[in-house]
């Protein structure tokens, strides 16, 4: 079985109430400008600390997938769906998440737009075409 | 760095669903590693050991345990967990210890056991190796894992499920030669294609499987080697490398920059480059990952690994044969021991043990193996030393 995770707090939660909006939560290096996501503590870039909270709108276009044919343990009740990689409009970052409803590729052709419904205590960042 | 390093004796369980206990399995490898050196637990002065699930088989702090059991519990242990790079990332910190002077002789061992958690448990376990809040959290399973990764470079280099079906059935070829391969069985293009898909575009013949055992080494300086009078294979080249722990993180979904950067290190160290290698075992967890692997290694062209594969020239008689053990896919992948496995296998080529599948006339290989999607690699390189 698949254990439950402890509960989220810090820049987790703040990833996640800002998903929750349908939006998403980054760090705006204030130094350099680099914007990564909430929970990354360090400019990728600079390694300055000081960043200003920005939300980007929760819509993107898709790089990467999968569909899951053999669900892991707590997605089994999920139907077909597919994880997302999928890059933040207007900035050079990406994010990951749960698209439910997706059966074959021709459903969800690579730059197909995603955009950010919310997030579930139990399969993470949920997505919708 | 000041001493050469050397490998002195080499010894693997068989890989598969093995009953004994993570310990007693751990424990063989230990013995055929000593006694392939020709030495005495007396004369080991460490012992480092990689494991990531120990928990599953109710034990953890494994290395004093594993000390305590060869009779030397006065000799300090260290086990270290890399996913499933852990052989190959605690390997290079054995390494690094013995190259500084702090030991002349030390044990390597690698060891898992999870076959007995059942498939469904044991992909759970592998996705706590993800960055589990953005990748596992989400729905994706390892397999899913790179099958995006697989996803990425079929669009981008225009390569087809069907070359990365060809991996498989020549990891497969190669591990019917070798008697302590987990699946020994060839297969086809053809059952790679029609195996049940796993996580698209990946199917269950892409994937390598869920394997125990255990994979040891006996490290030492030159002088150490010389002095046994024993048949023994230089370490000449050793590098790590690090990626963002999320596949999202990376630039470049195409390519594996830990395993860039380690491979860059080892080769410099060795003052080698791709073409002066004779065979390399690569990290094959899933059929996509040795065509990234031997591109980032240099051993290919971007985009080129997958024509090279299909045209045979990783093959055993090929120009750069990859994986003759068989590789993760066909030898298994007990992921604490699979990195030590790879060194075992270098030895036992360079030893005159490799039976039918030895690469002919090889003088110098290479060993890759990271954890997780890579987030973590090392590399090193290796030199068969003519003792006549």
């Amino acid at each position: 079985m698949m254990e439950k995770l402890s509960q989220q707090s810090g820049t987790r939660e703040k990833f996640i109430s800002a998903a929750n909006r349908q939006k998403i939560s980054v760090n705006k290096c204030v130094n350099c400008g680099h914007l990564m996501l909430e929970t990354i503590l360090y400019c990728e870039k600079c390694s300055g600390s000081k960043f200003e909270d920005v939300e980007l709108e929760g819509k993107g276009t898709v790089v990467t997938y999968t569909i899951q044919a053999v669900a892991p343990e707590g997605f089994e009740d999920a139907g077909s769906y597919a994880w997302v990689v999928f890059k933040v409009e207007n900035a050079q970052l990406r994010a990951s998440g749960f698209l439910p409803g997706i059966h074959t590729p021709q459903e969800l052709p690579i730059g197909t737009r995603v955009r950010v419904t919310g997030f579930d205590a139990k399969h993470g960042l949920m997505l919708s075409k | 760095m000041t001493e050469k390093v050397c490998v002195l004796g080499a010894g693997s369980t068989k890989y598969g669903k093995l009953n004994e206990s993570i310990i007693e399995i751990a424990l063989s490898a230990a013995k055929d590693a000593i006694e392939s050196a020709g030495i005495t637990p007396k004369d080991i002065q460490a012992g480092y050991i990689s494991n990531v699930f120990g928990v599953a088989d109710k034990q953890v702090h494994m290395a004093p345990v594993i000390m305590s059991n060869l009779g030397i519990s006065h000799v300090p242990g260290l086990t270290i967990e890399s996913a499933c790079g852990s052989g190959s990332v605690m390997f290079r910190e054995a390494y690094a210890n013995v190259a500084a002077g702090f030991y002349d002789c030390l044990l390597a061992l690698g060891v898992e056991k999870v076959t007995h958690t059942g498939t469904a448990h044991s992909t759970t376990l592998f996705s706590y190796c993800s960055d589990f809040f953005y990748e596992g959290g989400n729905g994706a399973s390892f397999p899913g894992l790179f099958a995006s990764m697989a996803r990425a470079y079929l669009t981008t280099h225009k390569a087809t499920e069907e070359d990365l079906a060809n991996v498989a059935v020549k990891n497969h070829e190669n591990g019917v030669l070798n008697p302590k391969a987990h699946v020994r069985k060839k297969i086809t293009v053809d059952d790679v294609m029609k195996s049940a898909v796993v996580a698209s575009p990946l199917k269950l013949l892409d994937c390598c499987p869920f394997s125990d055992g255990a994979s040891a080494t006996i490290l030492c300086s030159e002088e150490f080697a010389k002095k046994s009078g024993r048949p023994y294979v230089e370490v000449i080249g050793s590098g790590r490398g690090a990626s963002p722990a999320a596949v999202q993180g990376r630039e470049d979904i195409t390519t594996i920059p830990s395993t860039v950067a380690a491979a860059r290190q080892a080769y410099k160290m060795a003052g080698l480059s791709p073409k002066d290698i004779d065979f390399a075992e690569v990290h094959d967890c899933f059929t996509i990952a040795e065509i990234i692997d031997i591109e980032d290694l240099g051993f290919f062209p971007k985009g080129k690994a997958a024509h090279a594969v299909r045209d045979g020239a990783t093959r055993l008689r090929g120009e750069i044969p990859i994986n003759p053990s068989g590789g993760l896919k066909s030898k298994g992948h007990p992921i604490g021991a699979t990195g030590v496995g790879q060194v075992v296998e270098v030895f036992d080529q360079f030893t005159g043990k490799a039976g039918e599948r030895t690469v002919q006339n090889a003088e110098i290989a290479l060993t890759h193996n990271f954890g997780a999607t890579g987030a973590s690699a090392a590399v090193h390189i290796f030199r068969k030393v003519d003792r006549k």
